[in-house]
């Protein structure tokens, strides 16, 4: 019974050819603008790292002076002073000071760049599931001894080397010779949730070198980010700002398992009040663990702009649906003649029901393929944006069938009304109109 | 005109009118919202710098290498700036409006003074005269001279400004009950300065919305760090050729210097803003999309209503009346179903605003904008009427007479 409805739909999308045409219009664009943006506000709001997220957190440990006003946030990054206490203490299963850094890469041709690095300690690697093409990680001895190692990305090594292995060499980076150890597989975190403080590019590129930490710091790496000094400024130089409080770095830990928060929580309270007692920290207790989704709602990482989009596009998929309620009505009330035969023949209200739902998804699913084609077109304007939403406005598979459904599903739930006014229809008044 | 056989014809089959005036009710609540954003974000975007936008650009250069005699560098790549034909004027910066990153400190009149009372002051320094080197009206005191220029190694803690020009908006910030602020003097941390002179008009490079986007203040100051940085203002229409020859002196100056980029600022508008335009042609473009589909909303409710009751029409029109009343009567009755939605698309628009401003802090949507958008669907609703209303109208008074 039911194809030989879909057959019925099929036909009768060529009667009334204007009324198909607006009704899988309507519903083409309706479903097109909503799922453009749905698709934006899921990228941008979905999980990096979905089995560990609950269990890997940012600490913040809050350095901020005696006047801060009650409700501010602690500030985005720690001190190397707290940083370095974190990561002797060696706490949480894995764990990661890091700061951001730049340089110069000096080329054998003369031909000097730019490039963007991220200072680390070895546990980063492991800690965020990164992949690696060739070689691996700098080992635990060159982690504590600073050496002029380096991780490369996947992208950065394709530009430079092409596609060979170029482990063992050599790169002249941010004024030292360092050793390539290892190269990255692709690894783009969207957003890249490593580091999302100070910088536009939170869905760009992952940076182009890892080094240790210790080496940076030694070799006095300026912090290439947002420095932040409340309170008494920093001694001129780099051991300075080091032995400042000034907030310039990040620190990750990874803890075996969620439950063990507060546990951790509780030693972080204990190390802030041995602070206190040394005189640092006047509102340390506002130190906080943020796990990864937590961390980009405070980070904002969803803009206004995406919420926006998002409202108006339901807003207008609304709009469409009604719309298509009124005109699937008017179609509809065309085959009152065809209704009441049916009815007179001995169809029941139920059969009737079916027939023309079914009529209502079939100019869903007209709509529903059109409106994929315009999806692309949606996400190609939403991503002249920027580069950070243009990075996440891609369709995939799953938001290409979800497309398809809620195109059929919105023709369903407008066919509802003019469907059941439809059943309504009695037989022995529309025989006698004939 | 008898409105009310019209309501009673209505009242008869509510479900179509409801769902035009539902249509209507949505479409108002989203185009003066969505028409509110727009406005509001080109009107952002069109904040004027206080520069001469068209003819300036910032060029950045970093010299990695160690043992560089900085100050002898800038010196000759500033000769040789100075040298090339059509540069009007050119000088050392630390960072440029609309470029969305550079320097932020706090500015108090007094020392000591409150969280309060200091302002986010964006702080450009300069070695020469950003004040013609970015074409900015000076319009208190005078511009800096030679010897205020401070020569300072690279570190927070070395800035000390004795001389500052202001901004207005920095300066009515700093001195609210005066007028005339050269020779005050304010303080930056612990460091006093004198105001030497107030332009109109100097955006920070973020352009933040209201005062602050316009707290900007030009210290004398040259920094001893491996960078080289330059504003460059040229001749009326010659910036294209300028920058390349700005850029082929500079890298041939010096061997292995990185050139980190050259920005116009008209790029740097456009790229500030892009975010704001974009999204002002995604509305734009969503609203033209929506006013369509609610007029082929109406379109085909009406044409329904006409098909339904040709034979009624007929008749009216075999009993005496003209074609204007039968053309009167529909579109008065679509006015009718309009207005209805229009009147609860207002109350629909005041709430997704107020959801607007709890989820993304609008603004608050003002009357006019609600006016507009009513005006406008009232427009469309006539439009999208005239059609089906004018096919109404010619159907003949013989149709009466047709099978019964």
């Amino acid at each position: 019974m039911f194809s030989y409805y879909l057959n019925l739909g099929l036909r009768s999308l060529r009667r009334n050819p204007l009324l198909t045409l607006l009704m899988v219009l309507t519903l083409a664009v309706g479903v097109a603008a909503s799922m453009s943006t749905l698709t934006v506000l899921r990228a941008m709001s979905g999980d990096p790292i979905p089995h560990k997220s609950d269990r890997l957190f940012v600490v913040q440990v809050d350095n901020d002076p005696a006047d801060t006003a009650a409700d501010a946030e602690p500030s985005d990054h720690l001190s190397w002073l707290d940083a370095k206490e974190l990561l002797s203490a060696g706490d949480g299963l894995r764990r990661s000071a890091m700061y951001a850094v730049g340089g110069v890469i000096e080329m054998q041709d003369g031909s000097n760049q730019l490039v963007s690095g991220m200072a680390v300690t070895r546990d980063f690697f492991a800690m965020f599931e990164v992949p690696f093409r060739f070689g691996g990680a700098w080992t635990a001895e060159a982690d504590t001894r600073g050496a002029d190692e380096v991780v490369l990305s996947d992208a950065f090594a394709r530009r430079t080397f092409g596609e060979d292995d170029p482990t063992g060499k050599t790169l002249r980076i941010m004024g030292r010779e360092r050793t390539i150890i290892g190269v990255m597989d692709a690894w783009q975190p969207l957003p890249k949730y490593y580091w999302l403080v100070g910088g536009p590019n939170r869905f760009g590129e992952t940076d182009d070198v890892f080094i240790p930490l210790h080496n940076a710091l030694t070799n006095e790496q300026d912090p290439n980010g947002n420095v932040n000094c409340s309170g008494e400024g920093p001694e001129p130089g780099f051991v300075g700002l080091l032995n400042s409080e000034c907030v310039f770095m990040q620190y990750w830990v990874e803890l075996a398992s969620a439950d063990e928060r507060e546990a951790y929580r509780g030693r972080l309270g204990a190390y802030v009040d041995a602070q206190k007692v040394l005189g640092r920290l006047p509102v340390g207790e506002r130190s906080r663990l943020l796990d990864v989704q937590e961390w980009m709602r405070v980070q904002r990482v969803l803009g206004d702009d995406t919420i926006l989009q998002t409202l108006l596009a339901i807003g207008f998929l609304l709009v469409c649906i009604v719309n298509t309620i009124g005109l699937l009505m008017a179609k509809f009330s065309g085959h009152a003649g065809e209704i009441g035969v049916r009815r007179a023949l001995g169809a029941t209200r139920r059969q009737v029901f079916q027939q023309y739902l079914v009529q209502a998804a079939v100019i869903g699913f007209a709509g529903g393929v059109l409106g994929v084609g315009l999806t692309f077109a949606g996400l190609a304007l939403i991503a002249r944006q920027s580069d950070e939403v243009a990075a996440v406005a891609h369709m995939d598979a799953t938001m290409l069938l979800v497309t398809l459904c809620a195109a059929v599903g919105a023709a369903v739930l407008a066919g509802l009304l003019p469907t059941w006014r439809a059943c309504q229809t009695l037989p022995a008044i529309q025989l006698k109109t004939q | 005109m008898e409105i009310r056989p019209i309501i009673s014809a209505l009242l008869r089959s509510k479900t179509g009118a409801v769902l035009i005036a539902m249509q209507v009710a949505l479409t108002l609540a989203i185009l003066s919202n969505a028409g509110y954003v727009v406005q509001d974000r080109l009107a952002v975007a069109a904040r004027p710098t206080g520069a001469d936008e068209e003819n300036v650009f910032f060029t950045r250069w970093y010299a990695f290498r160690e043992g560089v005699d900085i100050p002898a560098m800038l010196d000759r790549d500033l000769e040789l700036i100075r040298a090339i034909p059509g540069v009007r004027s050119v000088a050392t910066a630390n960072m440029a409006p609309l470029t969305q990153s550079g320097w932020n400190l706090g500015v108090s009149r007094h020392q000591d003074a409150e969280r309060e009372e200091t302002f986010n002051t964006a702080f450009y320094f300069t070695s020469e005269s950003l004040v013609d080197a970015l074409g900015l009206e000076l319009v208190q005191g005078r511009d800096f001279r030679p010897d205020e220029v401070q020569l300072v190694e690279p570190s927070i803690a070395n800035i000390e400004p004795k001389h500052a020009i202001l901004t207005r908006a920095l300066a009515e910030q700093l001195f609210p009950d005066e007028s005339e602020y050269v020779g005050k003097t304010a303080f930056l941390g612990d460091s006093q300065f004198e105001v030497v002179g107030v332009v109109e008009r100097l955006q920070s490079p973020w352009a933040q919305l209201e005062r602050r986007g316009e707290a900007s203040m030009i210290v004398p100051l040259r920094q001893l760090v491996a960078g080289a940085a330059f504003m460059v203002r040229s001749e009326p229409g010659q910036q294209a050729r300028v920058q390349s020859d700005v850029e082929a002196a500079l890298s041939k100056a010096m061997e292995g210097r990185v050139h980190l980029g050259t920005t116009t600022l008209s790029e740097a508008r456009a790229n500030r803003y892009r975010t704001h335009h974009a999204m002002a042609w995604l509305l734009l473009s969503v609203m033209g999309l929506l006013l369509l589909v609610t007029a082929s909303g109406i379109i085909g409710m009406a044409s329904l209503w006409v098909n339904q009751r040709r034979k009624q029409i007929g008749i009216r029109r075999a009993i005496g009346a003209r074609r204007s009343d039968i053309l009167r009567y529909f579109l008065v009755e679509n006015f009718l179903v309009t207005s209805l939605g229009i009147a609860v698309g207002i109350v629909l628009a005041l709430l997704l605003n107020q959801l607007l401003i709890q989820t993304i802090d609008a603004a608050r949507l003002p009357l006019s904008h609600l006016l507009i958008g009513a005006a406008v669907l009232w427009l469309l609703g006539f439009g999208a009427a005239l059609g089906p209303a004018w096919r109404a109208a010619r159907i003949p008074p013989a149709v009466a007479t047709r099978s019964v």
